[in-house]
């Protein structure tokens, strides 16, 4: 228990470490001014006296190794940089962001995880029908669109042309909703990226379950229940569910960063006010110290998601830890 | 073991695998062929901005007056190169690492490992897109990050093939017989192991397509050599969704995303079944 739990904090510690001297590093090995990836491009403006000026303050001529234990003190502090576009440290950009984001992920990870799994159960124990086939062709499919034309359609679709949803942001503008009108308001913006980021989301889910479940099936014990005239329902349920899920689970913690990655692009297209958006918006400014700080935060919400996950994980099967 | 004949055979049974490469052998010629089939140059003002399709231009035209039709049309070009060539890409990363940790098991294996449960660990479009806005918007940069960052499903999955082969009494013959690793791995571990090699580069490059597909559409890709992607990301900035533009300016791109994904699965898939013997033994059950 203690074993899998060190070994798995030393991970993430190790992912945190790497992340931030990838951060540290990427400025100052690309070629030219580092005071560009630092300033953005408003540094061709700047005068030579201001750059060294700029140069001084952040700290730049100091020897490389001292800059990179300051820079390792702040990020242990919470201080991510500046961001000289939005004319604000760099965390408090992202913190009104990072909500939506949570909300957007946390929905997501429930609501694919219960589709995939009633899905790809249904599947197993259909196997070989008309259904099995069907959801499996339907998940191939889903697993090879791209995750932002999806959301470009239903925009098109729902939004422009049958005006159902709101296409934009998170909640509406220049409206002053409070109480339940707000709640729905937010609710109706959420339907669109939602589904965008399930259906991104719920496949590996539903292949895992279903290949799970199979294999279950064919266990001696779950024969052994039926020949001795345990109901099937319960079979099914308490015995092969149970047992079938441990994979899931394990792909669902696998899942986390790429289903977190993929709001980035999802929030891109609704134009969800999230860190994904954020760190788009970050790109199309080169806002450098934005888009290192968009990164790392995001990193750090998988390594939270992956804990969650770990702790719950022994619930679920005792005989990994 | 399976020789390329017996695998082809196998190969041909399985109908998907079939359909997949037909699609794929399409999509090939049409890059090939790119300039023979394109009705105008692609990067040149043909038409006035934002047509509607007619016979002169069957999609319409972009927000410059572009044929969209041969846009896409060489978008193939770029979006299959890029697809295949990043999967290249991590496909010998994959192969070293896999290769090493297999056969040398002990402390190199654990430590390569780790650094493979890192790698799933990682948000990895967030690090990609961060790679690709410093080292900046071109072909080969996109290249380089997505292949430098996706070696790690298939270093698993070659690792464990090594893992199973060195098991076998041959190998552990030619090392008694005095064969340095390097020798052992290239002639007697290396040629069982790439029927597995091939369709894993098959299966990257259809995640390597999408993924292409998400940095283009977030504003990474080169936009002098346009893929599907980037054709999107144009779509998205002039807001064509809000118009019926969508209909030939988004929708078309889109499919033929999936479809060209779709094939590079249905030939993995099947590949795999064939030469993965985990995989093969749960085939019939």
């Amino acid at each position: 228990m203690l074993r899998f739990y060190t070994g798995k904090i030393t991970q993430y510690l190790i992912l945190l470490f790497l992340a931030s001297t990838l951060n540290f590093a990427l400025p100052r090995l690309m070629p030219g001014d580092p005071l560009l990836y630092v300033v953005g491009e408003d540094v061709t403006l700047m005068s030579s006296e201001e750059k060294e000026a700029m140069r001084t303050k952040m700290g730049l001529n100091r020897p490389l190794m001292t800059q990179y234990f300051a820079y390792m003190g702040e990020i242990l502090q919470g201080d991510l940089g500046y961001s000289y576009r939005e004319n604000k440290p760099v965390t408090d950009v992202i913190a009104k962001r990072l909500p939506w984001t949570i909300l957007l992920s946390i929905l997501n990870i429930l609501i694919s995880t219960i589709l995939g799994i009633v899905a790809g159960a249904l599947a197993a124990w259909r196997r070989g029908t008309k259904i099995d086939l069907g959801l499996g062709t339907l998940m191939i499919f889903l697993r090879s669109m791209p995750s932002f034309w999806v959301g470009m359609i239903l925009v098109a679709i729902f939004g422009a042309n049958l005006k159902w949803l709101p296409v934009y942001g998170a909640y509406s503008m220049w409206s002053d909703y409070t109480g339940l009108a707000y709640t729905l308001d937010i609710l109706k913006h959420l339907i669109l990226p939602l589904t965008t980021m399930v259906i991104l989301s719920v496949t590996s889910i539903f292949i895992t379950m279903r290949y799970s479940m199979i294999n279950i099936l064919g266990e001696d014990y779950i024969t052994m229940a039926e020949l001795k005239g345990v109901p099937q329902k319960r079979v099914k349920y308490k015995h092969a569910m149970r047992n079938a899920l441990v994979p899931v689970v394990t792909v669902v913690m696998m899942n986390v960063g790429y289903m977190v990655g993929g709001a980035t692009v999802v929030e891109t297209v609704f134009a969800y006010p999230g860190t994904g958006r954020l760190l788009f918006e970050a790109v199309s400014n080169r806002d450098y110290p934005l888009i290192q700080g968009c990164f790392f935060v995001i990193t750090l919400c998988v390594i939270g998601a992956n804990i969650i996950a770990d702790l719950m994980y022994p619930l679920l099967d005792p005989k990994v830890v | 073991m399976k020789t390329t004949n017996n695998v082809f055979r196998l190969f041909l049974k399985g109908k998907a695998g079939v359909v997949g490469l037909v699609i794929l052998s399409a999509f090939i010629l049409v890059a090939v062929f790119a300039p023979l089939i394109s009705p105008y140059p692609p990067y040149e003002r043909v038409g006035t901005p934002f047509e509607q399709p007619s016979i002169k231009h069957l999609l319409g035209t972009n927000d410059i007056g572009q044929d969209i039709l041969s846009e896409i049309i060489y978008g193939t070009r770029i979006s299959l190169l890029i697809g295949i060539l990043s999967a290249g890409v991590s496909l010998v990363i994959g192969t070293i690492v896999g290769m090493t940790a297999g056969y040398l098991g002990g402390k190199v294996d654990a430590v390569l490992m780790r650094a493979v449960d890192l790698n799933l660990v990682i948000p990895m479009l967030p690090l990609m897109i961060l790679l690709a806005a410093f080292l900046g918007p071109s072909f080969w940069n996109i290249v380089l990050v997505i292949g430098i960052l996706s070696w790690a499903s298939p270093a698993r999955v070659i690792r464990s093939q090594v893992l199973t082969i060195k098991n076998k009494g041959y190998v552990e013959a030619v090392e008694v017989l005095g064969a340095k690793p390097f020798y052992t791995i290239v002639k007697h571990i290396l040629p069982p192991t790439m029927s597995i090699i091939i369709s894993q580069l098959i299966l990257m490059s259809s995640r390597a397509i999408l993924t292409e597909a998400s940095l283009s559409f977030l504003g990474l890709g080169d936009p002098t050599q346009k893929s599907w992607g980037i054709i999107l990301y144009y779509a998205q900035a002039r807001s064509a969704f809000l118009t019926d533009a969508w209909l030939w300016w988004i929708l078309p791109p889109g499919i033929l995303i999936t479809i060209l994904v779709i094939s590079f699965a249905y030939i993995g898939n099947t590949l795999e079944e064939i030469v993965n013997p985990r995989l093969r033994r749960n085939v019939g059950k």
